[in-house]
């Protein structure tokens, strides 16, 4: 079957000179929930930019189930939905606007987007906050907002780079319930995240970066099998797990 | 949970809710600032009208045949195009880049051409807005004469297209909101002065007239003046030819910059 997304060999250097991405070759298969983990500056959202359009590519290759990102970017784009880690939104818009205006650059006609837009903003309990500027939401509304943006074309591969930062408990145990279901109705989902608790509720897959290079990668099961995650984290990305324990002691 | 089916159009030629959506929205910000947008210069053009047409322009007989209202308001209308799609372009660009919602538009299937057309679709849309509310304020002063229609539309389309895209231009340069006002400030600003807004060449001493048929401005103001009352003091011809080839090269050079995402992507 081909592979929900396939990165080989990526290598991303921007023109500060920083390199990024060294390397990088990355599958995630189709249905799968996938933590792609890794220390602050690893180059996890510069990956991320590559897959989706907003870095250009220094040299090797992505494809999208089988679509290549670069070449066929516009069939590539429609199949996939991005939550950014930072907000990238005009925010003097109010959700709805903010919603709509994704879903028509995705060319979904205007009845199918107002009823998605419903139900998005129904799903994002966004509705008492329609009319409000994206700038006077509070930072978990704001959250929510990018999120439904992200689902406004139905992706069949959801990626999404700490989507959980700054967000209530509340809010994040509705978050996974619905990711869960997401993935289970056959959403790929590619999930960056420091919160190892999430990855281990919610991932199949693992994959480490670290200095812009794959340190680890496998099912969860290998990761836990041993001293856990935690350990398996710390191992893989060069700290040393007894040394961090016996500093916090 | 029962869920909306989402079609995505099959294999997309052209996204045409894509372009259209890119239109709308610039659309929508700018009936945000409708006061800067729209309301300053027909202010700024309402005086100008006022004053040189009607006060100073009362003091004048004639100047190339014409009333000298009806002789400026060609060259106050190509000010004021200019200007509209130049700012136009340069912010909506810029504040794209600024605050980051150019990814937006980067992660969704919009083709460059797309971008590219939806931006300049505004452009027009904010020039036209803008000539047609001082044509109004004009006709007030009874100083608007149209005698070619097409050619008219020729120069205002193809003018605010050339600004537009020069504007875009700058709008992926620009680093900061200073930079955006430098071209405005050194070069279109002057040059549209001394590009016979106001005056005829032959009223300028003879060692300045090259600074008239050297400057790109002369030509837009001569076209619309050509169209509005019959007068030309440029060859008709060059600037038709001047100004298509400059847009050729603009557009090749802003879709260039699209291709390789200057100022677009990291
Ligand atoms: N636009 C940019 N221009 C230049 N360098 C950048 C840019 N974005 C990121 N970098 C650099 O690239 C490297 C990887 O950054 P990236 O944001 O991909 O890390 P990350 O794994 O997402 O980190 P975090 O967990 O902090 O989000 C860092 O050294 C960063 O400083
Ligand atoms: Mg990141």
């Amino acid at each position: 079957m081909t592979p929900a997304l396939r990165v080989s060999d990526l290598r991303k250097v921007y023109r500060s000179g920083t390199v990024a991405v060294d390397g990088l070759s990355l599958t995630v298969e189709e249905g799968d929930f996938f933590g792609f983990l890794g220390p602050n500056g690893a180059g996890k959202s510069t990956t991320i930019h590559c897959i989706t359009g907003i870095a250009t590519i220094t040299s090797g290759s992505i494809e999208v189930f089988g679509v290549d990102a670069v070449k066929d970017y516009r069939e590539a784009r429609r199949l996939v939905g991005l939550s950014p880690q930072e907000f990238n939104v005009d925010v003097f818009a109010t959700p709805v606007q903010i919603v709509d205006w994704m879903g028509g650059y995705f060319g979904i006609r205007k009845p199918e987007r107002k009823l998605r837009i419903a139900e998005l903003m129904e799903r994002f309990e966004l509705t008492d906050h329609l009319k409000k500027p994206f700038r006077a939401l509070s930072g978990g509304l704001k959250r929510r907002v990018i999120l439904a943006r992200a689902l406004i074309n139905k992706p069949k591969l959801l990626i999404l780079d700490e989507p959980t930062a700054g967000v209530d408990v509340e809010l994040r145990l509705d978050l996974w319930r619905y990711l869960g279901e997401l993935n289970r109705d056959g959403t790929t989902i590619l999930l960056t995240t420091h919160y190892l608790e999430e990855v281990e509720r919610l991932c199949r897959n693992i994959a480490i970066v670290n200095k812009g290079k794959i340190v680890r990668q496998g099912p969860k099961a290998e990761f836990l099998a041993g001293d856990g995650l935690e350990a398996a984290y710390l191992g893989a990305t060069g700290a040393k797990p007894d040394h961090v324990a016996a500093g916090a002691a | 949970m029962s869920s909306v089916a989402v079609k995505l159009p099959v294999k997309m030629i052209i996204n045409w809710v894509g372009l259209w959506t890119i239109i709308r929205r610039e659309i929508q910000r700018l009936l945000r600032v409708p006061i800067q947008a729209f309301l300053a210069p027909w202010i700024s053009a309402l005086m100008f009208i006022f004053i040189f047409g009607y006060v100073v322009g009362s003091r004048i007989a004639t100047i190339g045949g014409h009333r000298y209202l009806e002789f400026v308001l060609p060259g106050i209308l190509m000010m004021n195009i200019v200007n509209a799609a130049f700012l136009q372009a340069t912010s909506q660009v810029y504040f794209q880049r600024f605050m980051k919602y150019v990814e937006e538009a980067l992660v969704a299937p919009l083709s460059y051409a797309e971008m590219i057309i939806g931006t300049l679709a505004a452009v027009v849309f904010r020039s036209i807005s803008t000539a047609f509310g001082i044509l109004v304020i004009a006709a007030v002063f009874g100083g608007v004469k149209v005698v070619s229609i097409p050619e008219f539309i020729f120069w205002v389309l193809v003018v605010s297209l050339i600004f537009g895209l020069l504007g875009m231009a700058i709008g992926l340069w620009a680093k900061n909101f200073e930079q955006l006002t430098v071209l405005n400030i050194f070069f279109i600003t002057p040059l549209s002065f001394v590009g016979g807004v106001f005056n005829t060449v032959s009223m300028l001493p003879p060692w300045l007239k090259w600074l008239a048929w050297g400057n790109p401005f002369f030509y837009f103001i001569n076209g619309l003046r050509h169209s509005m009352i019959g007068f030309n003091e440029a060859p008709e011809p060059l600037g038709i030819v001047l100004s298509l080839t400059f847009l050729v090269i603009l557009s090749a050079g802003v879709w260039r910059l699209f291709a390789i995402g200057y100022g677009l992507r990291e």
